[in-house]
């Protein structure tokens, strides 16, 4: 990421939760997702935005 | 509640299955994006930011509350919201991503960018814990949710006890009359505007369409008290072409 791009602005974590189980994320900088274990789905960030719709999340294994 | 399988609901005059609507009107909201705040202001002739003003002056917002606006894409609630209050937090939720960015590059959202979030989510099922904002707005936004009953549900889950909801969106004329030359000027004039302004006249057929087949100010009325929200009430806005519902989480 270079300086122009806008980040993910960690303290945004505390606010946010899954969707679909209304358990607490955890954030994987490198991939760039928010990974819910509890509905086993990764929520993509694209430009530093979370998108946090289900039907856009990857299933996890 | 009587809903079996194989929901429809409206999407402009179409009737659409319920698990189709999210994306069509993702798919407006998509192509409208750069030009939305523009074609805003030539449907209404401005008076959306009367009506956005007006929707400040009822709300008044206070120091160091905390707003969620949902369907905010471009931000022009929540930056009129953060002016107003002084110093606070807004979280500006949309279903879609280019409306965020469009909100993001506007001057302000630079100068407020630290009390400012941004996300892409679902009225219908919010992101947030229970509890968390002292005001939730919904402007203009309503009227596109697959099921406004269940965005009002979440609405008042995420709300701290004390907290206020406010709803802007089009609404009901009080007489057949003036309702006639209403739908004369919009199914006659917004769509050609939209072919003219934005190149994309379908986008805007189906906002005048959504707009006819909303609930109107009384049936809304009765959604947000179903809702469980308490002391509700509404303001006619330019005689009911727009209106505003109030409600608390009491």
């Amino acid at each position: 990421m270079t300086d122009q791009d806008p980040k993910f602005d960690r303290r945004m974590l505390e606010a946010l939760i899954c969707p679909q189980s209304h358990g607490t994320l955890s954030y994987d900088a490198d991939r760039q997702e928010l990974v819910s274990r509890a509905a086993n789905l990764a929520y993509p960030i694209r430009d530093g935005i979370p998108v946090m719709l289900v039907d856009e999340a990857r299933v996890l294994d | 509640m009587s809903d079996q399988k194989d929901k429809t609901t409206h999407f402009g005059f179409e009737t659409v299955p319920e698990s189709d609507k999210a994306g069509r009107v993702q798919g407006v909201f998509n192509s409208v994006a750069s030009k939305y705040d523009i074609m805003n202001d030539v449907m209404s002739a401005g008076i959306h930011r009367v009506w956005k003003d007006a929707m400040m002056d009822w709300l008044a917002p206070r120091p160091g509350q905390r707003l969620l606006d949902v369907a905010g894409g471009t931000g022009d609630i929540a930056f009129r919201f953060l002016r107003r209050a002084g110093h606070g937090h807004a979280t500006v939720l949309d279903l879609t991503a280019p409306m965020l960015e469009a909100g993001r590059k506007r001057a302000e959202a630079e100068r407020l960018a630290d009390s400012l979030d941004w996300v892409v989510g679902d009225a219908m099922a919010l992101p947030f814990e229970a509890n968390s904002f002292d005001v939730y707005t919904i402007s203009f936004g309503i009227r596109n949710v697959t099921r406004p009953a269940d965005a009002l549900a979440e609405a008042f889950r995420v709300l701290k006890p004390g907290g206020r909801l406010m709803v802007l969106e089009f609404s009901q004329l009080p007489n057949d009359g003036l309702q006639k030359l209403y739908d004369l000027y919009s199914f006659n004039v917004i769509p050609r505007m939209g072919q003219l302004i934005a190149g994309d006249r379908d986008s805007y057929q189906y906002l005048v369409e959504s707009i006819r087949n909303f609930p109107d100010q009384e049936a809304f009325l009765s959604m947000i008290r179903a809702a469980g929200f308490g002391n509700a009430k509404y303001r006619n806005l330019s005689m009911g072409i727009a209106a505003l519902h109030s409600g608390w989480k009491l």
